[in-house]
């Protein structure tokens, strides 16, 4: 100020001019640009110029509308491997079912390209021995089990998931004819109560696993489970896509809010790299890929050895062809758009659930960067995920390690196209096991990082409550 | 799955009037805006939801019912087959699996809800036969008995496991082929077909499992409370997505592929060699949807076609010559598909047939659907 009122006339004058002039520039932008945050309606575009219109109970099957002819070519083929039902060899048509398996077909499980169903043959039981009480490493070769029969097993962790003797790492509880599953598995629930803020009840339920091997036994006591319900398959090539940069800025990001939430990325095994990489997919991120992803799924959900883990000799039930092009399906199923963008329940229920913190893990916009496949390089896209595995407390635990995520952690569930879940599967499930009959419940079982967050939504008011729901509802 | 249809792109859709709308009024009312994307016809006309309320009360719960007495007398031909094998009993038996066959086909369109995911649709017709682990099983001891059968593999019960054994490889099946093991697991198989049958179209006309009637949940798209259906548009987008995914399905895959390949194996039917009826029973069943009627049970209701006609008469037309002329180009192919995928003179017929179930398809994806399904 003094040098203004030292200077002669004409400059400050024109200083001030000009600064005024900036000013009030700089108050209409910052004006219009609030007015805009304020008053722009949220993003249909859940996955960029991957999205789709579609409220269906197709809405998760679509091929990606800025596919090439060509890749649209590539995409079909890779929906009818999708949809392939796997049959005994030997067989005129899909032959490779087994020995030993969970399910037939991709879309068995995954039906309508999203979850399963929180019954038996969607289900499956991941096992492991305690850490410390190692087996060798074990990356993908062929396991045996006691009826001397080879299974391949794939994907599964260096260390700290150590495959249980005649059991490996997941419990296959179907079996080609002739041959024994490793187990019998059979779900119960167990129900408990809780009461909301204002005191209206609710009832949560948790399975309870009875495994009974072949010779009649239960399984051994220190044989960790997890039991997983197949998640929802589409938008996963922009999951893919999420520069690890992002992922770590994002981890980097929690950690400063200093609140207790506080994600962390784990490393995996990278069976054609063979090193440690990121994981993004599985419920613990326990897969860096898609490629490796569905090979993993092949092998171990369906029995069909491929490319990426043929059998002991090198024969494969699947060629790479049709490998890659089911990984390309994965990565291009469009996500649906979100709906009912001007209700103004769902426009309050965005808000609380801003307020309340989910979307400090529930990230609602990223960027993907480059990718092979351009359709899904460089979306702006609405996942509402940080792909970051967070404790989510006891009661959700399952005990399991994998990798690094510890039996506390899991990673944040996607919530785009949420709200079509009852549509494309009717009385299906959410979170890891199926547990959570509804989006109330899901929340209501969040617990340890998520505990604060949990409490805010169980202590709001019933019509917030209410409104939450339908914005979930309407992703 | 959505084969070879194309979807719409949301951008296209939403983001020229959303822009067009930001810069007008600050992005405030996107639905306003994406209205204009439609004809004005479109604007003016209301869509009534009784379309929704009598497809499932004409369409959907009739044809399912429908399918359900025909799966009954499926299993009780079949236990009269068993009883007393003769070309009579079979024949019999053959033909309630055709009738129940064209039953269940016209129902593809709507194969969504319990239907789905209370697992009927995979018990009913699971494609291919697991004939490898049929015939192990068939040569055991293992015992057979209706729960053993409820709990077998999809690839070993259901259509086509029934068809392998009414119709043999073929249709080369004689009445005393089958041995008593075979009759067993025939009859066992027939009787949980019909108990699967019942449960689907209870599932939609009264509930299971303590859930409410499905053709509630879908007759009530848009309504307070309806949180699967949250928007009359997811409602009609699902009767009109149905048609699109199975047209595509017929025309690219039912007749495609066994066409591509040459390879006789692929057809859906091919122990009975009918795929071709199965086919037309598919184009039947979404002429059924658009038109709101199932004429086999004598329903009908306001359909589709209803609401096209009065705001653009000429489509209606159009969608009805289609489907009309879909038709005529499946009776062009000569029987059985199964023959005619090999037959290099007949490739052109069956080629007609799938540009002619396209041009349906595309008719109701791009003509259509912009006209119910508005964003």
């Amino acid at each position: 100020m003094e040098s203004l009122l030292k200077t002669p006339g004409r400059k400050p004058l024109r200083f001030v001019g000009v600064f005024a002039i900036a000013l009030i520039l700089s108050i209409s932008v910052s004006v219009l640009l609030t007015n805009y945050l304020w008053t722009a309606p949220p993003s249909p575009f859940s996955g960029g110029q991957t999205t789709v219109d579609n409220r269906s109970s197709k809405g998760f099957g679509q091929p990606a509308p800025n596919l090439s002819n060509a890749e649209l070519d590539l995409h079909i083929e890779g929906d009818r491997a999708f949809e392939a039902t796997f049959v005994t060899p030997p067989a005129p048509v899909n032959a490779g079912l087994g020995p030993l398996f969970n399910n037939a077909s991709c879309v068995a499980c995954h039906v309508g390209d999203g979850r399963g169903m929180p019954t038996n043959g969607s289900l499956l039981v991941r096992v492991s021995l305690p850490p410390g009480q190692s087996q060798p490493h074990h990356d993908g070769s062929i396991f045996e089990t006691r009826s001397g029969k080879s299974v391949a097993e794939a994907s599964v962790s260096l260390g700290n998931a150590p495959p249980v003797p005649s059991l490996g790492t997941q419990i296959q509880d179907q079996a080609v004819f002739g041959v024994t599953p490793k187990a019998d598995v059979e779900v119960t629930w167990k129900e408990k109560t809780g009461t909301y803020g204002d005191g209206t009840a609710y009832g949560l339920r948790s399975p309870l696993l009875n495994i009974t091997l072949p010779n009649g036994n239960p399984l051994p006591a220190n044989v960790l489970t997890s039991l997983r319900l197949p998640p929802p398959v589409f938008g996963r090539g922009l999951l893919e896509a999420i520069p690890e940069s992002a992922m770590v800025d994002l981890a980097h990001r929690q950690a400063q809010r200093n609140d207790g939430i506080s994600g962390k990325l784990n490393h995996v095994w990278d069976v054609r790299q063979k090193k440690l990489v990121v994981g993004r997919f599985g419920l613990k991120a326990n897969n860096p890929n898609l490629f490796q992803q569905n090979a993993a799924a092949y092998v171990n959900d369906m029995g069909v050895t491929n490319p990426l883990f043929p059998e002991k000799n090198g024969a494969q039930e699947i060629d790479l062809k049709t490998l890659k092009a089911i990984t390309f399906y994965t990565q291009t199923l469009a996500v649906p758009g979100r709906t009912q963008l001007d209700n103004p329940m769902v426009k309050k229920g965005e808000v609380l659930f801003t307020q309340a913190n989910c979307a400090v893990c529930h990230v609602g916009a990223l960027k993907t960067g480059n990718h092979p496949v351009k359709a899904i390089a460089n979306q702006a896209i609405h996942p509402y995920t940080d792909l970051l595995l967070h404790d989510m407390g006891k009661g959700l635990a399952d005990g399991r390690p994998d990798f690094e995520a510890s039996g506390n952690e899991w990673r944040t569930a996607p919530l785009w196209g949420i709200g079509l879940t009852q549509a494309v599967l009717p009385y299906s499930g959410y979170l890891h096991d199926g547990r959570a009959r509804t989006l109330e419940e899901s929340i209501l079982w969040h617990g340890g990082e998520a505990e604060r967050s949990k409490e805010t939504f169980r202590t709001m008011a019933k019509t917030d409550r209410a409104a939450l729901i339908q914005f979930l509802n309407a992703l | 799955m959505n084969l070879r249809s194309r979807p719409n792109n949301l951008s296209l859709f939403l983001l020229c009037p959303m822009l067009l709308a930001g810069i007008l009024s600050g992005c405030r009312d996107t639905a306003t805006s994406s209205e204009s994307t439609a004809p004005p016809a479109a604007v003016n006309a209301k869509f009534d939801r009784q379309i929704l309320r009598d497809f499932v009360a004409a369409v959907v719960v009739p044809s399912n019912n429908q399918f359900a007495q025909q799966a009954s007398m499926l299993s009780k031909t079949i236990d009269a087959y068993v009883a007393a094998p003769s070309a009579t009993t079979l024949a019999s038996a053959q033909a309630a699996w055709v009738k129940a066959r064209a039953a269940w086909e016209q129902t593809e369109c709507f194969g969504f809800g319990p239907t789905t995911s209370l697992g009927y649709d995979g018990a009913l017709d699971t494609w291919p036969v697991n004939e490898t682990d049929l015939k192990a099983l068939m040569k055991s001891k293992a015992p057979l008995t209706a729960t053993s059968v409820s709990k077998m593999k999809e690839t070993e019960k259901g259509f086509h496991v029934i068809e392998y054994f009414l119709f043999g490889q073929d249709k080369r099946r004689q009445p005393t082929d089958l041995a008593q093991r075979d009759l067993q697991y025939l009859q066992l198989l027939g009787k949980d077909f019909a108990s699967v049958a019942t449960d689907l179209a209870t599932s939609w006309s009264k509930g299971v499992e303590g859930q409410p009637a499905y053709q509630e949940v879908f007759g009530t798209a848009g309504e307070a409370g309806n949180t699967t259906y949250p928007t009359v548009q997811a409602g009609t987008q699902e009767m009109i997505q149905g048609m699109v995914d199975s047209l595509d399905e017929v025309a690219n895959e039912k007749l495609g592929k066994p066409l591509a390949e040459k390879n006789p194996k692929l057809a859906e039917s091919r122990f009975s060699l009918n795929t071709l009826t199965d086919i037309k029973s598919n184009l039947q069943g979404a002429q059924n949807v658009y038109l709101g009627s199932l004429p086999d049970a004598n329903t009908s209701g306001k359909g589709l076609s209803v609401y096209i006609a009065q705001v653009n008469p000429a489509l209606d037309s159009t969608v009805k010559q289609k489907f009309k002329v879909a038709a005529q180009s499946l009776e062009q192919i000569s029987e059985p598909l199964e023959t005619a995928v090999l037959n290099p003179k007949a490739a052109g017929s069956i080629k007609a047939a799938q540009s002619a179930i396209d041009a349906v398809r595309e008719t109701i994806e791009k003509d259509v659907k912009p006209l119910v399904v508005k964003s």
